[in-house]
């Protein structure tokens, strides 16, 4: 459980929310809800011949309603009935994933900085 | 870090053969470290990303055909829409070069506009075998009435003025965008800082 009353502003995102590794910016300042919801996301990093990704859940999430409200972002090609969310610059991630059902957006707390 | 509006949202597409780094023009957008081996796992489907071109923000949705090529027509549903093409062909390749009116008649056939802003792509300028003069590539554009701009992916040359040209002339070219304004309210600008530096890779040209 991450402490997130640094990062959080009458339930939005406070600060600009950044990749952790080249700075490019995800989201502007109050563009997104958190969401406190258990949700299992692949590791950034998989040990080789893993056939099924190892998961960790993570219980923070900043909900985009709208793809567009992304400053920067990459979507992954379709895994199931969701897409990874990764950086649009250096493809790091996963920072989260996108429903595409619900064309909802959830970026992990835990993968990314506030700026 | 100033709210601005956003002007609008644009569709831009990147088209080309296999292996002529069209991947690698939609990675290399704004960051310093260049990835030889990319990872080929899940693969990026499409990207959002904010520019701003003469004082106007605007949202791209950029997507690449990387692996769809290898069926030889994409679905008619990947071009609908789309307000910008840059059309990729590696220097050192000269079959790539060839096959471009190939990618044009399927532009032609597929696109639901007929004013699309396109933009020709001379890739991988830093390698030594050239196979595709820059006047062959500047001659073909013309006779298409395309943008031309000759690229690095690796050195960076070139590649953020290709979008920021592209932008440029679907903005000036209203017809092309009004229609699809969003209404979505005001979003802040990204780091515009960035935006000032790579001006100075148009001087490559």
């Amino acid at each position: 459980m991450l402490d997130t009353s640094s990062v959080v502003s009458e339930g939005q995102n406070k600060c600009a929310v950044k990749c952790p590794h080249c700075d490019s910016q995800i989201l502007s300042v109050k563009s997104a809800a958190l969401l406190s919801e258990a949700h299992p996301l692949p590791n950034p990093t998989q040990p080789k011949e893993q056939h099924s990704p190892i998961t960790e859940d993570l219980a923070e999430w900043w909900v985009v309603e709208d793809m567009f409200t992304f400053d920067n972002i990459g979507f992954s090609h379709t895994v199931g009935t969701t897409k990874y969310l990764v950086c649009a610059d250096c493809e790091r991630g996963p920072l989260g994933w996108h429903d595409n059902t619900s064309k909802k957006s959830y970026v992990a707390l835990a993968r990314v900085k506030h700026v | 870090m100033a709210d601005q509006d956003i002007l609008t949202t644009l569709k831009i597409l990147i088209i080309g053969e296999s292996g002529v780094g069209k991947s690698s023009l939609l990675l290399r957008f704004t960051d310093d470290t260049f990835d030889i081996e990319q990872s080929a796992t899940i693969g990026v489907d499409f990207k959002v990303k904010t520019v701003t071109v003469d004082g106007n923000t605007v949202k791209l949705a950029i997507w690449d055909t990387a692996g769809q090529e290898r069926f030889r027509t994409l679905t008619p549903s990947y071009y609908r829409g789309a307000q910008g093409v840059i059309l990729v062909y590696d220097v050192t390749k000269r079959n790539t070069f060839a096959k471009l009116n190939m990618w044009l008649d399927e532009l032609e056939t597929y696109s639901t506009r007929t004013d699309v802003i396109k933009m020709l792509v001379g890739n991988k300028i830093d390698k030594e075998k050239i196979e595709v003069s820059r006047e062959d590539g500047l001659k073909f554009a013309r006779r298409h009435a395309m943008l031309f701009i000759e690229a690095s992916a690796k050195t960076r040359d070139g590649v953020q003025c290709a979008f920021e040209e592209l932008v440029q002339k679907i903005v000036q070219t209203p017809g092309l965008w009004e229609m699809d304004h969003r209404p979505q309210g005001t979003f802040s600008v990204t780091d515009q800082r960035n935006d000032q530096d790579y001006c100075s890779y148009c001087s490559v040209l």
